[in-house]
């Protein structure tokens, strides 16, 4: 109870603060809207829907690319990590690649894929390839030899060796690196919406912009903020679950 | 017959010299204790007969090792049973619970199958790291210095332990230690290894099974301090 009160005070002292200074006419309500009107303006778009199709086409956009970014880059990490031949000729791609920051690509990836869910999808993906690829590449240079020799007594299959060791050795770092890429892919759902989309959060926010509902601006960014929170809590919870075993090595 | 057969072993690396020109036997069925300083080379010997180094000269052993490290002994994302099963990958399902709850039970871990090893102590990973290596059947079971990182007293527990299990697997064993009393308690031949070469052999006069009051005894005593002696007669 008094963790939850914590929690929940300077949030509440925060509206409040927010509130009075709107309504003070010190400052233009109509470009700081308070938040009983962002409020009013939330259940707006949640009574037409457009909230919930918005999350849900953003949502779809964020998890096809947070899963295919991360896939590849763990995949990746491994073969670059673990075996010679693919990180001589992969790394130097690889760090080519690496400092582009991947907003720049989109225009690129728009002429490609068009402006469709596709594009969208590819622009993330890109963007949390990179994180994920880094930290399980690192987490598969440092597993301990004695991991690896005490395994190749045990069985000469080098899949279960790559499966059963390597992978799970290199998964902390890995699990770093997809949280910093659930991150990534919130700035870029919300980027890749910005132009060529008719629908996600981000689009929302532009054309409320364009709109001056500065009210429903404010609200899809909150909302916008809360997913984000919402997804890394759910991340954490849900690789504890997954892999106790990480939590107790790490007492 | 011998077991184990080492010729002319040296090993080298980067231009350090790890080990020059050494010979070494050991009987099947034999326990095998190689005590020395650190850096004397004993891990590397162990490395080089598990094929893990490149070397140079000749090692006749059979292929199946198994091997015990002192850390990172036993893969701390699988639960005990799983780590236990972790080299049965060739056998059926039945077969392979039924080698499981056999070395569950050799281990004295019956109760703990389901629990990963940071939920463990030193000494029940240490039993899980042996029964894991004698699931998969080796015929050499070479052995790092696996209780050099347990206290005192659970160090006499599993010294006794592994006694009992070796007594009725008989596996070939080489152990390293730098704990010149553990040597003494476990091996039937005792072997110094002083700068990167085998210096002097001890044969251990204690009849098997043995047990704690062995320690206790002056021909005990007095084998530990030659040991203590050949090995300090080398200055580093």
């Amino acid at each position: 109870m008094k963790r939850f009160l914590w929690f929940i005070l300077p949030i509440a002292l925060t509206l409040v603060l927010w509130e009075i200074i709107s309504r003070s006419g010190f400052v233009s309500s109509a470009l700081f809207p308070p938040p009983s009107k962002v409020a009013v303006a939330l259940w707006g778009m949640i009574v037409a829907g457009t909230l919930l199709s918005d999350l849900r086409d953003s949502l779809w956009r964020l998890f096809a690319g947070l899963f295919v970014g991360s896939v590849v880059g763990v995949v990746f990490g491994l073969l670059t990590g673990r075996v010679k031949s693919f990180a001589t000729a992969l790394s130097p791609i690889i760090q080519i690649l690496r400092p582009l920051p991947p907003v720049a690509i989109i225009p690129l990836v728009i002429v490609w894929f068009g402006i469709d869910d596709s594009a969208k999808v590819f622009s993330i993906a890109f963007a949390v390839f990179f994180p994920v690829w880094i930290n399980t590449h690192i987490g598969a240079r440092q597993i301990p030899q004695a991991f690896l020799w005490g395994a190749k007594l045990l069985t000469n299959s080098l899949a279960k060796i790559f499966c059963k060791v390597v992978f799970p050795a290199a998964l902390p770092f890995t699990i770093a690196g997809i949280r910093t890429g659930i991150a990534v892919a919130f700035i870029m759902v919300f980027v890749s919406e910005l132009s060529g989309a008719s629908s996600g959060l981000g689009y929302r926010i532009s054309v409320t912009h364009l709109a001056y509902r500065i009210d429903e601006m404010i609200a899809a960014l909150a909302v916008l903020g809360a997913l984000g929170a919402i997804a890394d809590q759910l991340f954490v919870f849900g690789t504890r679950k997954l892999f106790p075993w990480i939590k107790f090595s790490s007492k | 017959m011998n077991h184990i057969s080492v010729k002319n072993l040296s090993v080298h690396y980067d231009g350090y010299c790890a080990l020059e020109g050494i010979e070494f036997e050991a009987g099947k069925g034999e326990f095998v204790a190689i005590v020395g300083k650190s850096g004397s080379g004993k891990t590397t010997f162990l490395h080089a007969l598990a094929h893990f180094i490149p070397f140079s000269g000749e090692i006749s052993a059979p292929k199946n090792v198994g091997m015990v490290f002192q850390h990172y002994a036993v893969f701390p994302w699988l639960t005990t049973s799983e780590n236990i099963a972790f080299g049965l990958g060739g056998k059926s399902g039945n077969e392979r619970a039924k080698i499981v709850s056999e070395h569950l039970k050799l281990a004295e871990l019956g109760d703990k199958k389901d629990k990963y090893p940071a939920e463990l102590s030193g000494g029940q990973v240490q039993r899980i790291a042996l029964a894991r290596s004698l699931a998969h059947n080796p015929e050499i079971l070479l052995m790092d210095e696996p209780y050099g990182a347990l206290d005192a007293y659970t160090r006499d527990k599993m010294q006794q332990w592994l006694l009992d299990v070796w007594a009725t697997h008989k596996k070939t064993v080489v152990f390293v230690t730098h704990n010149i009393e553990e040597a003494v308690f476990l091996a039937d031949r005792i072997l110094v290894l002083n700068h990167h070469k085998f210096t002097k052999e001890f044969m251990v006069p204690f009849a098997r099974p043995r047990h704690e009051e062995v320690k206790f005894t002056p021909e005990f005593s007095r084998l530990r301090k030659d040991i203590f002696e050949s090995i300090n007669s080398f200055e580093n």
